[in-house]
């Protein structure tokens, strides 16, 4: 038996498949044990768990992207995903129509939506598209959404041409370059897969690979060697505690990761720094509006000012917070209370620094900013590695040779976050500046077009979610009936074989001889 | 209903003259199927044969062995029992045979869920083999000869069909003899060039008393025919007089109270249930352990490197891969008139004498008598690989394999086999096309598809671990899942073929009447008073909802509704374990009709794939060449495919069958037709 016995090694290192033993169990708010405890009858519904979706337009900036739905729940992710009342609409008919989240019911975009009941569609199965905004975060979204509703997965490279193939909608002509296409694109996932893996991520998944093999193999020895064979004790409390820890570390994760998050709501970027640095000139220029206050009286933004941006694609939330610095002032006290709050939780700080209070020996300056720093923040104030950028303002007041030595000066200085001189007053150094913060909000998001990662951790996502789902599954049956509680385990290491690649049945049986002595 | 039970045996002493001792005897020098061999596969493969319509003869180095258990005394357990019940829904003897001869029935795993549950039963040799040979002897079409075959006619293929040779009947040793066959199956066990180890002797044989067959055999598979052949090794205790062993310091182990008959065609077995016998339960010490180390150099089979079961191993493997601890040891009765205990755990190879001293090491046996030593025996196997689905000899046509010369150990596998190679055989020989059991729809199609798309490294034991749709292939639906796919293929009696539909037609009754009865949660609440539900109170709930709640049976709904359900009381159990497997094996359905399509597309055995003109790396190709796939779903499963490379491959099927369907037009597409037939099965309950 293989757990995935139908998953191919190249594919299985990516988490695309040329065929997919994914069996949906659950969508991302209502999870599995919740549904169960209601009389574990759940399972019914999601028989056919095989509807897929995927960013069928190119990848790369584009101004309307298609995502495209084909499979029996099709008519499910339509009628849940756009206001249409009960009813589907005409067939093949654009409708202008808002998108939004199943379950949060925000509205995602506003797009075309077509419905193509089977078997008039190019796969031969009911289908729905999406054309939407093709904004990153816009998509990314939307395969999100499509990603929690019930009985959908990411589709594997080259499924819709396969099934479309198989419905005979294509002559084998059409199809001549289907292996070809399916190779370029496994290719590029395995990839894109093997620079995810190589990091801290992968060495992640790897151990929960590990661990789950052996708790299957551990199920397993214990269902197929009887009392009279299995001698050991224990060996289903082991379990127990392992798909416990699983569950946990799994959940945990899902939870921390939040880049896809970052993508839909938006990096959160906070502008801190002394009073009258030029902070709220800052935000202003950034909006290219005076959303903010702005006069030379220190002390003049006392609450926090919120202005949503796109950056480059990115949707970014920045924050103007009151100077920070010890007021008496009760008011200003409670602003400065909420500035520290926000750097805290900050993406990224763009912590602005008066140049005009930098000492005249440019020397001097790197110890200048570090000094300043660390009397600014307090020290759980100080964002991390990678978190920060220190925005010299007011250049415009220094003398050009001194603005330029300091340039210089301050890049060569290691120990200090990445610095741009700037000025609000004349925009001068602000193209330089933006381009920074676009990589670093780029960054922070991870590049949803490169080589398709938002794909890759949609997948990702909804394969760790099928497993967290199939690890509550051992659970809900662990007493009642030890077949399907093993079940769960089996389909959770599937879910997760995914990512990390296949496991074959002989794999579990050489780590139950190695770990039991076994015989009667 | 258990028509076996009243079939009156006929005495053992008669079995002489019903079988021919002479093939001068014989009415015929012509048969449609040669079995070769009569272990567990050779009958099965022999009935098979016989029911399916071929007319066939059985031949066997002794007729007195035919059925003996070599080994253990019991049939089934877990995974194990799948197959004896699934062997029982194709109307094959083993099932039937263990109602007659079991003497201490259980059903293993009951706590663990129906779906791997593992029905058991220790055995009274004597009667087993009475059962089989009595079964044999009265089956029409079947014939029994005594003899030992020399080697195989090996002639030159029919060209229509791919293969290298074909095999064309066998030579007896005795006087040259010849007999024609369309099939032969070989089922030889160990006896291919089998060897039997104690202590340092080595002498040949294929089981203590009985010499191993001709190597005039050996020389046709490995030289004629060209087949890859491996060797394995296994062994088997010393036997114990009961009445030295002090079974006061063991401990008691009883039979379930209720024996669980394995054939669906039996409510209950031959062996009342207070007459069953108990096994007994004792430990290995320390000095056990001592007695395996100071007798290693006296000890030559464990020095050999024939790959043995990890899962069966000797006394020697266990303590010395697992030192300082105490194992089990069990020690179960031969028979109900038995003066022998088989020492389960206890299978060596170390010299008589310091057999003896072992088993003196452990408290119940420090008087015991040893009746006949353990020993060990190596034997030839052929690398399954080299078989179609249909246990045939890709390269040979006619010639199928069965049993452990394939690489498997166990009579259960053993059985299933000899079942499948036996059906199929005879098709061959009556002009029809191989039948296909796919893994998604019982074990026999995984242990099968195991065998022949992966091949063995170690003898092969089913687990159930090694079906993925374990949920679905339960031991009490696999008449639901064969029988009637069974009697299409001619393998299956009318009368079980009546009984299962008359228990299908009754579970889907009563299906419909479950879940006829439906009403809010709130209804249920007042009917059944004692059930603990969370159901938000508007939600309907039907019987067979309510079913799947683990406080809930069939009976108590049955007493509360007696006019719709209590018709349906026999199947109570039954629609209890379908109320609660039934979403999942809703879930397998897309899934598994998905492996069955590609299970559908068969790749031409004869493709050189090194010069095939489609898309594949160099690796994809040799690994191509090496497993021969035999169909597309097969070649999925092999290590090392890609998926471009699956795409090509399915590309290059479809072409190919286009274009064959273009050049004999309608004859294609009646086997297309017939090809597909298969997916149409389900693995759950047929709606």
């Amino acid at each position: 038996m293989y757990y995935s016995a139908i998953m191919l090694p190249v594919s299985a290192v990516c988490g695309g498949t040329y065929r997919a033993v994914i069996r949906t169990l659950t969508t991302r708010n209502i999870p599995l044990y919740r549904r169960l405890s209601s009389g574990g009858r759940v399972l019914a519904g999601l028989a056919d768990a095989d509807t897929i979706f995927a960013l069928s337009s190119g990848h790369g900036r584009c101004g309307v992207a298609v995502v495209r739905i084909s499979g029996s729940a099709a008519a499910t992710a339509l009628r849940c995903m756009v206001g249409l009342g009960n009813q589907l609409p005409p067939p093949r008919t654009a409708l202008l129509r808002s998108i939004t989240d199943p379950h949060s019911k925000e509205v995602l975009d506003r797009g075309l939506v077509l419905w193509f009941p089977a078997p008039h569609s190019f796969t031969g199965e009911d289908s729905v598209e999406f054309h939407i905004h093709g904004g990153p975060a816009v998509i990314t979204a939307v395969l999100q959404a499509l990603g929690s509703v019930p009985g959908m997965r990411p589709a594997d490279a080259g499924e819709f041409t396969r099934r479309a193939f198989h419905a005979g909608k294509l002559d084998l002509t059409e199809v001549e370059g289907l292996g070809d296409l399916i190779h370029a694109e496994t290719e590029a996932q395995r990839r894109q897969a093997l620079r995810q893996m190589s990091g801290e991520l992968g060495r992640l998944y790897q151990d929960w690979s590990h661990r789950l093999k052996r708790t299957l193999a551990h199920v397993e020895a214990f269902i197929d060697f009887s009392e009279d064979e299995l001698i050991e004790e224990g060996v289903l409390d082991q379990v127990d505690i392992s798909v416990c820890d699983l569950q946990a570390e799994i959940e945990q994760h899902l939870k921390d990761e939040r880049r896809g998050e970052r993508l839909r709501s938006g990096v959160h970027v906070v502008i801190a720094g002394a009073t009258n640095a030029g902070k709220s000139s800052l935000l202003n220029t950034l909006c290219q509006r005076p959303a903010a206050i702005v006069s030379p009286i220190a002390g003049t933004t006392r609450d926090v000012v919120e202005s949503a941006l796109d950056i480059g694609g990115f949707p970014v939330l920045l924050s103007d917070t009151a100077g920070l610095r010890d007021s008496p002032d009760l008011v200003e006290q409670e602003g400065v209370r909420r500035a520290r709050e926000r750097v805290q939780q900050a993406d990224l700080t763009l912590l602005v620094v008066d140049s005009t209070i930098l000492p005249s020996e440019e020397q001097e300056a790197a110890a200048f900013l570090l000094e300043h720093l660390r009397t600014l923040l307090s020290s759980q104030d100080q964002p991390g590695a990678g978190r920060c950028l220190l925005v010299l303002n007011k250049t415009d007041l220094l003398p050009e040779a001194h603005r330029e030595k300091l340039n210089l000066e301050l890049r060569r200085v290691s120990g200090l976050p990445p610095v741009c001189l700037i000025s609000c007053q004349t925009n001068e150094g602000l193209k330089d500046f933006l381009t920074v913060l676009q990589s670093s909000v780029k960054t922070m998001c991870g590049d949803p077009l490169s080589g398709a990662p938002t794909l890759t951790q949609a997948r990702h996502r909804a394969h760790l979610q099928q497993c967290v789902a199939a690890l509550a599954q051992y659970r809900w049956y662990r007493d009642s009936d030890l077949a399907l509680a093993a079940e769960g385990v089996r389909l959770a290491l599937t879910s997760l074989g995914r990512i990390t690649g296949r496991v074959g049945a002989e794999e579990i049986l050489d780590i139950i001889f190695k770990d039991f002595c076994i015989g009667k | 209903m258990s028509h076996m039970l009243t079939k009156k045996l006929p005495p053992v002493q008669s079995v002489s003259f019903l079988v021919s001792r002479r093939a001068s005897q014989l009415s015929r020098q012509r048969y449609d199927v040669i079995v070769v061999g009569g272990g567990h596969a050779g009958t099965e493969a022999a009935a098979a044969a016989a029911r399916i319509g071929a007319e066939t003869l059985l031949v066997t180095q002794k007729i007195q062995t035919i059925g003996a258990l070599s080994c253990n005394p019991s049939l089934g357990g877990i995974g194990k029992g799948h197959l004896v019940r699934e062997v029982d829904a194709l109307d094959g003897l083993c099932g039937r045979a263990g109602d007659w001869a079991g003497i201490h029935f259980s059903v293993l795993n009951r706590s663990k869920g129906p779906a791997v549950w593992g029905p058991r039963a220790q055995l009274d040799r004597q009667r087993y083999r009475e059962f089989i040979q009595a079964e044999l002897l009265s089956t029409p079409r079947l014939k029994v000869l005594e003899g030992s075959v020399e080697e195989l006619l090996v002639s030159d293929p029919n060209p229509a069909e791919p293969g290298r040779h074909r095999v064309a009947g066998i030579r007896l040793a005795n006087g040259s003899q010849l007999i024609s066959a369309s099939s032969v199956v070989l089922t030889t066990g160990t006896f291919l060039s089998g060897s039997l180890f104690v202590g340092q002797t080595l002498s040949p044989g294929g089981r203590m008393g009985d010499a191993p067959s001709s190597s005039g055999l050996t020389h046709t598979l490995r030289d004629r025919l060209g087949l890859r052949v491996g060797r394995l090794r296994t062994g088997t205790p010393p036997r114990l007089l009961k009445d030295s062993v002090d079974l006061s310091l063991t401990k008691l182990h009883p039979p379930d109270r209720q024996p669980t008959p394995f054939s669906f065609m039996n409510t209950h077995t031959r062996c009342k249930p207070a007459e069953q016998l108990p096994c007994y339960l004792t430990y290995t010490t320390p000095g056990v352990e001592r007695v395996v180390r100071e007798s290693l150099h006296l000890n030559c089979h464990i020095q050999q490197d024939a790959k043995g079961p990890r899962y069966c191993p000797s006394i020697e493997s266990r303590v010395l891969r697992f030192p300082g601890r105490s194992h089990q040891v069990w020690l179960e009765p031969e028979g109900l008139t038995s003066d022998l205990l088989y020492p389960q755990g206890l299978s060596m190879t170390m010299p008589p004498d310091v057999q003896l001293r072992l088993i003196r090491e452990i408290p119940p046996l420090h008087r015991a008598e040893i009746h006949t030593p353990g020993y060990g025996v190596q034997y030839d196997y052929v690398c399954p690989t080299q078989l179609s689905p249909a246990l045939q000899v890709k390269n040979t046509q006619g010639l199928f394999l069965a049993g452990q010369i394939n690489g498997t150990t166990g009579y259960e596998e053993a059985a299933a086999q000899g079942l499948w190679a036996g059906v199929n055989a005879a098709r061959r020989a009556l002009s029809q096309p191989p039948a296909a059991l796919s893994r998604t729809e019982s074990y026999i199609g995984v242990l099968v598809d195991d065998l022949v798309s992966r091949g063995v490294t170690e003898p092969y034991r089913m687990f159930t671990s090694r079906a993925e749709f374990r949920t679905s292939l339960r031991p009490d639906n696999a008449d639901l899942r064969l029988t009637m796919k069974g009697f299409e293929l001619g393998c299956v009696s009318a009368v079980r073929h009546h009984e299962a539909v008359r228990v299908r037609c009754s579970l889907q009754n009563a299906i419909a009447a479950l879940q006829a009865l439906t009403m809010s949660s709130t209804s249920w609440k007042k009917k059944l008073p004692g059930i603990s539900m969370s159901e938000n109170k508007n939600q309907a709930l039907s019987g067979m909802d309510l079913l799947q709640y683990k406080d809930v049976s069939f009976e108590m709904l049955a007493s509360v509704f007696p006019e719709s359900l209590a018709p349906y009381m026999e199947f109570s159990q039954r629609l209890k374990i379908e109320a609660v497997y039934k979403p999942h094996c809703d879930q397998n359905k897309s899934e598994i009709k998905k492996i069955q399509s590609e299970e559908n597309m068969s790749l031409p055995q004869d493709i050189d794939y090194f010069t095939l003109s489609v898309s594949l790396s160099q690796e994809v190709r040799e690994i191509l060449d090496r497993f021969r796939p035999t169909t597309l779903g097969a070649a999925t499963r092999l290590e090392g495919m890609t998926p471009a490379a699956i795409a090509n491959l399915f590309k290059y099927v479809v072409l190919t069958r286009r274009q064959e369907s273009m050049m004999s037009g309608k004859q294609a597409d009646n086997e297309e037709e017939r090809g597909e037939e298969p997916c149409k099965r389900n693995a759950s309950l047929p709606q």
